[in-house]
């Protein structure tokens, strides 16, 4: 299955270069009684080969259903691809037969979920979870995917991973699971890893050491990372660029120095200053004023606008598209460059 | 490596360290003593049951001339009947062995047909939510038909015998089998490990039976186990009715209508069947209330 992959002629321009996934337009809808819910709705941004890209957003922003539709993870119905494509190394995921899709996963592509308490099927052994998963991909024999798998835990640092391989999820701590997680997602040597949320659940002090180990065995391996976070301090420290997300669009879209040097949608500048900081004292926290809009109304204009203090008529009128200001650096927003605003 | 602060040594710290290991749910069985004691009461019981060729102590569907003899403990027993005889001068300790045996095998085979169809249907209705609806409708008809009424369909059709009545128990529990799989396997759905699977690039079908199969099995078979109480009482009540077994046979249910008519001249002959069924279903209940408690993950503390 791989090896038609790769032997596929590049699709566009795109795929000579060095961008692995490049999502156009990408657009996830749910059908409910309600009506329908855009959850994700016109959003588009690339991953270059052995780069992390960072995607920021409140929760129900689109992120992971963003992360889900990538993997074709999405529930249908009641969830259905309502237009773009999903471009991995010249293919359009979008078009693959549900055959050639389960080779991605966990093959090509692979996925590290949010809680490693409930990740892992609490009937089988941690071993044997890699165990299958590297011989539906890799054909391997028993003995050669059971040394492999001992292989990948000590590669994810478990302590005695030849005794490990045979223990149960509910013998691992959360750090530990989520190690095993890793391993299973790198079990085959993926080219693009997406990393859902993979710290949310963790203690502070463990966070740092998964994010640490995501980023070495990374940069060992080549492998490109999506990582879904809604923690922009851990966007900072381990990503090369950023999407940031609101109400199911792409709000900016920037390398993370430029980001975070000058960030240029209302919306972004926002979710930054509602970081709590050491050094400067405040008696309260700040938010962004007002709320998301309900997931099911339909607004012509800008998103945000309701709760943008820059807005103006047109913000409310007319939907921004992604425009590029500086080199890489983009921005939905009507107002932006911000400076002669602020 | 710079990872120097690592799980290597982090297994010793109280952040990282993993839970302990519990006792075997075998031994957390047994140490509930009520469902100790109901288990070595029904092991015996099925024992019994299994031996009955061997220790029945006279020919269970000879009649002979000592009619309506009672018990050994009272004054006109006689020490060849040790619970007496029947109407038909029948030894009734033989014909409470062998029909155990028919009871219990209704009531395990009713059960397990019932099981594996309900289940399966239950587990496929939670996987393919498109075909949820319709699975769950032929369930609710299925459930609308009383198993009596279904029993009796099958007897008018198949002739009197223990086959269509296990049938009927059979189809009578697939509704209710179907319902709670469903229920356990909705919730399993819902964990993150199913979609973790998928991730990996599983089939189907290896999602199907190591991922959901697997993990709903323990709370099946636990509901399948509380069921068998009821379905033996619904088994005699078919025999009572006179749709199961047929004479000279002996049945639990059948044992305790024939000795209907004797019941103010000769009550034994009725109330012991009686007291053995009510025994083997209070075991059943106990040790599968039990068995919940030690497996369902749901219950642990």
């Amino acid at each position: 299955m791989s090896e038609t992959a790769t032997q596929a002629p590049p699709a566009t321009a795109a795929a000579t270069d060095d961008v692995l996934l490049d999502v156009r337009d990408l657009k996830v809808h749910f059908d409910t009684e309600a009506g329908t819910f855009r959850a994700v709705d016109g959003v588009s941004f690339s991953v270059k080969r052995g780069k992390t890209l960072g995607i920021v957003g409140e929760s129900g922003c689109g992120k992971s259903v963003t992360s889900s539709g990538i993997m074709r993870l999405v529930p249908m119905p009641p969830g259905r691809f309502a237009g773009g494509e999903v471009m991995f190394d010249g293919r359009d995921l979008l078009k693959l037969s549900e055959k050639e899709m389960r080779g991605m996963r966990g093959g090509r592509i692979g996925m590290i979920f949010q809680e490693p308490m409930t990740a892992l099927n609490p009937v089988y052994r941690i071993g044997d979870q890699i165990i299958e998963s590297l011989r539906v991909h890799s054909g391997l024999g028993r003995a050669a995917a059971r040394r492999r798998a001992i292989e990948l835990l000590d590669l994810v640092r478990l302590p005695s991973p030849e005794k490990r391989v045979d223990d149960f999820p509910h013998q691992l701590s959360g750090g530990q699971r989520q190690r095993v997680m890793i391993a299973l997602a790198l079990a085959n040597d993926p080219e693009l890893l997406i990393a859902d949320e993979p710290t949310t659940a963790l203690d502070v002090t463990i966070q740092a050491q998964i994010l640490e180990l995501m980023r070495d065995l990374s940069a060992r391996t080549g492998a490109a990372i999506v990582l879904i976070t809604h923690d922009l301090g851990v966007v900072a420290e381990t990503c090369d660029d950023v999407v940031v997300m609101y109400a199911g669009r792409v709000v900016e879209r920037a390398p993370v120095a430029a980001l975070f040097a000058a960030p240029q949608h209302p919306y972004t500048i926002g979710l930054m200053a509602a970081v709590p900081r050491l050094d400067i004292q405040s008696d309260r926290l700040e938010t962004i004023p007002g709320s998301v809009p309900p997931p099911y109304a339909k607004i012509d204009g800008c998103r945000f606008a309701s709760r943008c203090p820059v807005a103006t008529d047109q913000c409310r009128a007319e939907l921004p598209p992604l425009r590029e200001l500086a080199p890489g650096h983009s921005v939905a927003c009507w107002r932006a460059p911000l400076e002669d605003v602020a | 490596m710079t990872v120097t602060a690592d799980a290597n040594t982090t297994t010793a710290t109280p952040e990282d360290a993993a839970p302990p290991r519990r006792a075997p749910w075998w031994l957390r069985l047994l140490r509930d003593r009520a469902a100790a004691a109901a288990l070595i009461l029904l092991g015996l019981i099925v024992l019994a049951a299994i031996l009955a060729p061997l220790i029945s102590p006279a020919d269970p569907f000879a009649n002979s001339r000592n009619v309506m003899i009672p018990p050994i403990w009272s004054e006109r027993g006689m020490a060849e009947h040790l619970l007496g005889t029947d109407g038909q001068g029948r030894d009734i300790l033989s014909r409470l062995l062998y029909g155990t045996r028919v009871t219990l095998l209704i009531g395990l085979i009713g059960m397990g047909l019932g099981g594996v169809i309900g289940s399966l249907m239950g587990l496929v209705s939670a996987f393919y939510p498109r075909l949820d609806p319709w699975i769950m409708r032929l369930v609710d008809m299925m459930l609308s038909f009383p198993a009596i009424l279904l029993g009796l369909a099958l007897v008018a059709v198949m002739g009197q015998g223990v086959v269509p009545v296990t049938i009927a128990l059979g189809v009578a529990s697939i509704p209710d089998c179907a319902r709670i799989a469903r229920g356990i396997a909705v919730g399993i759905m819902k964990q993150e490990f199913i979609e973790a699977g998928r991730a990996v690039g599983l089939s189907d079908l290896t999602l199907f039976v190591r991922y959901l199969l697997r993990n709903a099995i323990s709370s099946i078979m636990i509901f399948m186990s509380l069921r068998f109480g009821q379905l033996i009482l619904l088994g005699a009540a078919l025999s009572f009715l006179g749709l199961g077994a047929r004479p000279p046979q002996a049945e639990l249910g059948m044992m305790a209508a024939q000795g209907r008519d004797f019941l103010l001249f000769a009550p034994h002959i009725a109330v012991i069947p009686s007291v053995l069924i009510f025994l083997i279903v209070l075991c059943a209940n106990v040790a599968g209330d039990a068995l919940r408690d030690v497996l369902d993950p749901r219950l642990r503390g």
